[in-house]
């Protein structure tokens, strides 16, 4: 005999009650294991979801609307000995063949075979390198198209120019292709690829890159560049930008070199029309000879009454001896006119001309200015004065025949255009008829594109060889936008950084952990209690008490392992069922994706020695009362007389003294901070409830106690004889109560702050701000769809567009941050706007501000002046606080287009917004970092309700070139809400079930109770009560202890949601909540009902005996 | 061996400041070899008087000596320790562990003590027990297999197993039939003839009582010696 055998004895012997301890850890192991699988699984699956998106990408040239190069690629690819593969990417839109079936905001990427080597996946083109088009699952299937089936592709044609600036064509803006699918990419197959941690697949079409360089017009060019990890494992965007500083060409930074046989120079130029600043300063500096040259068109030039239309004006650097026209001594209100303008205008040296053009405003608004300037010199025609090489290749301008052929944005009234006009465009072409100084062209017509147009060179000052080092080695690459982004190690960190599903679902789950326990201490100290003539015993033959606790936890240990054991091949269960919720109920949780099941041993261990050491816990809390009771107690064989003796004078002192302290807590709460902020006055009511229910817990334990101790009064009924009874196990009595009402709070806590946030969504305070339809497009809007200019030139002139109101609002592709999005976003998409707009509309509601701003004035607070390198941004509150895990104040990085940092400082959060996923700058200042960026691709509508129809069908049928996808603003918010309403959807059902344990751990209760008063009960069946009676007697009593906790619980909880049940739009769920509370209700009678009936049965009279 | 010195035993109760006295100054001495049987009314405290020799329970004030020492200046763990060496209980209800065979019911005292003999020397021990009182042939047997009487016999052979000096014995019949309550009064008082271990029973059973050399009556809190001399 030892103690180990005494041990195995106890356990066979009792299986009945320890196969209950073992289910309860089993389950409590199931549930913490399996939350904790959940989230393993989710994380394994934003893994998945990197290496669907990049493949073996290790970094990303992606310097948005600019090209560069394909055989960059393969300088890189020899320099870094890794592989390589160029990209044409554009947005666009397609439609099936009968144009029912529409997508917008598509990808369409040009590719080659390298393009897939680094996708680690089979090429879909096969030999095929000249046309085919293959579609990524997710968009063959919103198209409902397959293999062989024809679609119409219309993508965006990138201009030479920004077509922000009103020299630049507004037409053309998208090509149109019908195409063959020849075939549909899976994850597998590379179909999946994006550059963005976004949780949603995007919509890709992928075409030989050739064919689209073709097609574009772009032959030989790319605009994203992706590079594989080398075998070395040294790929790093340091790496790879100093490989670009090494094999980057001029063409590249879309520079090309000249001869001018003619004016014997050397001539830099941009393929961008406007030189990138960088690169004009450094062409200036390679030379001293260098010239520099902006050259404009301009409405008109006046003298008097005169005026010349439509002309190009150079304005120059002073260099004679480089063959600058412009002299020395020539002052910056000065100009040089050629002969054939003077004649025109009959304008002499020391005149005053008139220089009328339209300067660069938003939303192509043209602003026409004037300057003035003196007439220096006229120049004859047969000299440098006529160069039509000074006019840039302006597209829409440079390339035509006929000034009537003009294509610009610029209104060309063709009724000026005189005949001498057209002659003279024959003739000498666009060479400038005018020219002014570089520093006041500058003024004039310099913009965020540059502020060159040209730079020259005489001949013999530089070669072309020794220029283009020059250039190349002076420029740094990021200037033009040309720097690599770590995206591998981006998309790690944003699914590392992800939303923690293992612990919101360990969160979730907690009360049903709790639940089960307490059930798990419950059944086994009843089991113990059943043997305290053992203890008895065992103290009275010599065990000490700490000997007789070690031997009862190395039994409960023993259960708890194997119960944590079955747990967690029972956990791999439980996560299998939360997956299938999350692909199906749920799956609003995860925005649809797929999360694959995944189980590390590890998290298994961790997640069984938890749930083993939290249930040995728990036993022992509940046992060292058991095993530290006198032994002449547990010997006597009826230890609760012993128990209820000791108890006789109990005042509930105690209990009392946690619900007074409980309440003035509460009450304090309140006072202090229940008038403030909308969030700071939810927390406090939230806490007051909290503590009040701890309250309530502590005036039944009191109540309990002071029945048990001083009830003087004659007990005459039933029902009093129940509620006595209740009295004589405050420990259990109070478990079940603490059970119920906890369970209760929690539950409707839950259900009452699931936000229908539709109601009051017409109003602009609301989180539509106000606004009917939400759009966003593939394509950049130029215009201001407000004027009636910018709705003719979109032909959008429908009286039923009367009426809208748009705010207009610019975008920079990033991580989506919303909720939609699993990952955390590392660069989150902006969106820019005229803060004015918004601010006059009262449009959203703020819920915090800086310091020392006024919410009213919030949005005013994007113009503000943070110092330099300090964008201040507005972002909706989950999106700052959950997506982004930062706050009021915070900064985030980001890079400009030229690969500058800057930081983005929060100022405001808004409240439940449709604007939730990015974050929010001024205009000014997104058009200063990014200005490649063109025009407006977000818009927010204003219109009345009753013509939203209408509205969705013009504006979609009128921008449908632009991919315009329309959705009702209250429904986009109504998704945002969805997904909130689904995670408290998971916690009320796991709240749910852990009351349903709850109940059970009543039935066991009332079971207990029965059995060790069986002796008592036959007593009361001797002396004439009937089966009948005693059960109601079992009833009133634990039917009390339910009443208990359910008062405790829904006082409580009413308190802590109060704020939410009187907000508007808060959906008090009163029906499902009555619902939900009788169930438990019922399920708690049912149980009460069940175990009396099993303890009332059997022999009853065989208890009166001893044995 | 055991001697009681002013013992009395106090409980709080409603209503009375002064509290219910249960046992009012006892003086008692014991010696070793001696069997005493303490008879009395039901209630009239003999459990709690033999709960406090055994060191089950304190008494309120007086002296409980046992060897001499005051077990009042004795910590629990070394009472723990006489309650294992020196002193076999034997209940009413028997508390034999139902999961344990009759051999290692005998044997759970020994598991108490931390420096036990050897395994052997100690199941032989039992097993010798067992044959003294004729249950050898049942000591694979659990509990629930045998009559009371029988599971009285182990109860009793239990509280011999570490060969105490002395033996308490709270109502040993007072669960059994005529025929087992015989059995177990002519085992104890062989036992004590044999064994040579101080005997204190406590009963209300008058037959028990005239076997034993020494009566006491326990009736108002006060100890009266009813013994023939």
């Amino acid at each position: 005999m030892s103690l180990w055998r005494l041990v195995k004895q106890s356990l066979g012997f009792y299986w009945i009650t320890n196969l209950g301890v073992l289910l309860a850890v089993m389950v409590s192991t199931a549930i913490l294991t399996g939350a904790l699988v959940v989230g393993d699984s989710v994380r394994h699956s934003l893994r998945m979801m990197v290496e669907a998106r990049l493949g073996k990408t290790q970094i990303a040239l992606a310097p948005q609307n600019r090209f560069f190069t394909a055989g960059l690629a393969n300088e890189l690819a020899d320099e870094l000995n890794t592989e390589t593969a160029p990209v044409l990417f554009v947005r666009g839109m397609i439609t099936d063949s009968d144009d029912k079936r529409r997508a917008n905001r598509i990808e369409a990427l040009g590719v080659d075979s390298r393009f897939f080597t680094v996708g680690a996946a089979q090429n879909p083109f096969g030999n095929n390198t000249e046309q085919g088009l293959v579609l990524n699952e997710q968009l063959a299937a919103k198209l409902k198209v397959g293999v062989g089936d024809e679609v119409l592709l219309r993508i965006e044609n990138p201009s030479v120019m920004s077509r922000d600036l009103p020299v630049s064509p507004d037409s053309d803006l998208s090509v149109a292709f019908r195409l063959e699918v020849t075939a549909v990419a899976s994850e597998k197959d590379f179909g999946r690829f994006s550059l963005r941690a976004n949780q949603v697949s995007p919509l890709n079409a992928f075409v030989p890159l050739g064919w689209i360089q073709k097609k574009l017009g772009r032959d030989e060019q790319a605009n994203l560049l992706l590079v594989a990890d080398s075998p070395e494992g040294n790929i790093s965007p340091e790496n790879a930008d100093k490989a670009i500083k090494k094999r980057w060409q001029l063409a590249d930074a879309g520079l090309k070199l000249r001869r001018l046989d003619e004016q014997d120079a050397l001539e830099v130029r941009s393929r961008r029309i406007f030189i990138d600043e960088s690169l004009s300063e450094a062409a200036t500096r390679a030379s001293d000879k260098a010239v520099g040259i902006l050259t404009y068109f301009v409405n008109e030039l006046c003298f008097g009454d005169k005026a010349t239309p439509y002309s190009m004006v150079a304005a120059m650097g002073c260099s004679p001896d480089a063959g600058s026209i412009i002299p020395t001594e020539m002052r910056d209100d000065e100009i040089i006119l050629n002969q054939w303008i003077a004649d025109d205008l009959g304008a002499e040296v020391g005149d005053s001309i008139e220089i009328r053009y339209f300067s660069l405003s938003t939303m192509r608004k043209l602003q026409e200015q004037t300057a003035s300037f003196r007439v220096h010199k006229i120049l004859p025609m047969a000299s440098l004065a006529v160069d039509p090489d000074l006019m840039p290749d302006f597209p829409g301008l440079a390339d035509v025949d006929n000034c009537r052929d003009w294509d610009s944005s610029i209104p060309i009234d063709l009724d000026k255009i005189r005949q001498k006009d057209e002659e003279y465009w024959d003739k000498y072409h666009g060479a400038p008829k005018a020219f002014i100084t570089l520093r006041a062209g500058r003024k004039m017509w310099a913009n965020r594109y540059g502020n060159l147009t040209g730079v020259r060179y005489p001949m013999g000052a530089i070669s072309v060889p020794n220029l283009a080092e020059n250039l190349l080695k002076t420029v740094n690459p990021s200037s033009v936008g040309l720097f690599f982004q770590p995206v591998r190690q981006r998309g790690i960190k944003a699914g590392g950084g992800s939303t923690d599903f293992g612990s919101l679902f360990l969160g979730l789950s907690m009360f049903l952990i709790i639940a089960a326990l307490i059930l798990t201490s419950l059944i086994f100290v009843f089991g113990v209690e059943k043997r305290s003539g053992q203890i008895g015993m065992l103290l009275a033959v010599g065990f000490s008490p700490k000997m007789i606790g070690r031997l009862l936890l190395i039994e409960s240990g023993i259960l708890a392992v194997l119960g944590a054991t079955l747990g967690s091949i029972a956990a791999l269960i439980y996560t299998k069922m939360m997956i299938y919720g999350l692909a199906t109920a749920w799956q609003s949780a995860v925005a649809g994706s797929t999360i694959q099941f995944h189980a590390n041993p590890t998290t298994l261990l961790v997640g069984a020695l938890a749930a083993v050491i939290v249930s040995l816990i728990a036993i022992w809390l509940t046992l060292r009362k058991q095993v530290s009771r006198p032994a002449r107690e547990l010997l006597a064989g009826d230890p609760q007389w012993q128990f209820f003796t000791t108890m006789r004078f109990s005042k509930g002192r105690t209990g009392l003294a946690i619900a007074i302290t409980a309440a003035i807590g509460a009450a304090v709460l309140l006072a202090i901070l229940g008038t403030g902020d909308s969030s700071s006055v939810s927390a406090a009511f939230f806490g007051a409830g909290a503590l009040l229910l701890i309250a309530g817990l502590g005036l039944t334990h009191a109540l309990l106690k002071i029945v048990a101790g001083s009830w003087n009064r004659t007990i005459a009924t039933l029902a009093g004889l129940g509620f006595l009874n209740s009295t004589r196990r405050s420990g259990r009595s109070l478990a079940v109560v603490g059970l119920l009402a906890c369970g209760i709070f929690l539950v409707i806590a839950v259900g009452a702050n699931r936000h229908d946030l539709l109601a009051d969504a017409h109003r602009r305070d609301s989180g539509t701000g106000g606004f009917a339809l939400f759009g966003q497009s593939s394509i950049g809007i130029l215009h201001d769809l407000n004027s009636d200019t910018g709705r003719r030139s979109m032909s959008l002139d429908d009286p039923s567009l009367e009426e809208i109101q748009v705010v207009q609002l610019r975008v920079r592709d990033g991580d989506d941050a919303s909720c939609f999005n699993l990952n955390r976003a590392q660069s989150p998409q902006l969106l820019a706007v005229q803060p004015e707009k918004l601010q006059e509309r009262g449009s959203f509601t703020f819920t915090k501000v800086t310091e020392e701003a006024e919410s009213k004035e919030a949005w005013n607070l994007l113009n503000r002046d943070l110092g330099h390198g300090i964008v201040p941004a507005v972002g909706d509150y989950a999106t700052v606080i959950w997506a982004l895990g930062k706050s009021i104040g915070d900064q985030l990085e980001y890079s400009d287009d030229k690969g500058n940092n800057f930081k983005l400082q929060i100022v405001g959060l808004l409240k439940n917004s449709i604007l939730q996923g990015s974050l929010i700058i001024a205009d000014d200042e997104f058009i200063r970092r990014f200005p490649s960026e063109e025009g407006y691709r977000m818009l927010l509508i204003e219109c009345p309700q009753q013509k939203i129809d209408a509205v969705t069908d013009k504006l979609s049928f009128g921008l449908k070139d632009f991919g315009l996808d329309l959705t009702p603003a209250a429904q986009r918010l109504a998704e945002f809400g969805a997904v909130e309403n689904t995670y408290l959807s998971i916690f009320q059902l796991l709240g749910g079930l852990g009351l349903i344990l709850g109940s059970v751990g009543l039935g066991l209760v009332v079971l207990r109770n029965v059995l060790d008063r069986r002796g008592e009960l036959a007593m009361l069946r001797a002396v004439g009560f009937d089966k009948k009676t005693l059960r109601k007697m079992i009833f009133h009593e634990h039917s009390g202890l339910m009443l208990g906790g359910l008062i405790c619980g829904v006082v409580a909880a009413l308190v802590a949601v109060g704020p939410a049940l009187k907000s508007p739009g808060a959906q008090a769920a009163s029906f499902s909540l009555i619902l939900t509370i009788g169930a438990i209700g019922i399920s708690g009678m049912i149980w009460i009902w069940i175990a009396a009936n099993f303890a009332l049965g059997g022999k009853m009279l065989e208890a009166l005996r001893n044995e | 061996m055991l001697e009681l010195v002013n013992v009395a035993k106090k409980y709080e109760s409603p209503g009375d400041k002064q509290g219910l006295s249960v046992l009012k100054d006892i003086s008692l001495k014991v010696e070793s070899g001696r069997s005493l049987v303490i008879v009395g009314p039901s209630g009239s405290g003999k459990s709690t008087l033999l709960n406090i020799m055994g060191a089950l329970d304190h008494p309120s004030s007086g002296q409980v000596l046992f060897d001499g020492r005051d077990l009042a200046s004795m910590s629990e763990p070394e009472l723990a320790r006489i309650r294992n060496k020196e002193i076999g209980f034997v209940f009413q209800l028997h508390h034999l562990l139902p999961q344990c065979t009759m051999l290692e019911n005998v044997l759970v005292p020994t598991l108490a003590d931390k420096k036990r003999s050897s395994i052997k020397e100690l199941r032989d021990r039992a097993v010798q027990l067992l044959q003294r009182v004729g249950l050898e042939k049942f000591i694979l047997y659990r509990p629930g297999e045998l009559s009371g009487g029988q599971r009285q016999r182990v109860a009793v052979v239990r509280a011999l197993i570490n060969n105490p000096k002395l033996l308490l014995a709270d109502e040993p019949t007072g669960s059994l039939d005529k025929d087992s309550s015989e059995n177990i009064a002519d085992l104890l008082v062989e036992l004590n003839r044999s064994e040579k271990v101080t005997l204190v029973v406590v009963t209300h059973s008058l037959n028990l009582a005239e076997r034993m050399g020494w009566v006491m009556e326990l009736s108002d809190g006060l100890l009266k010696d009813r013994s023939r001399q």
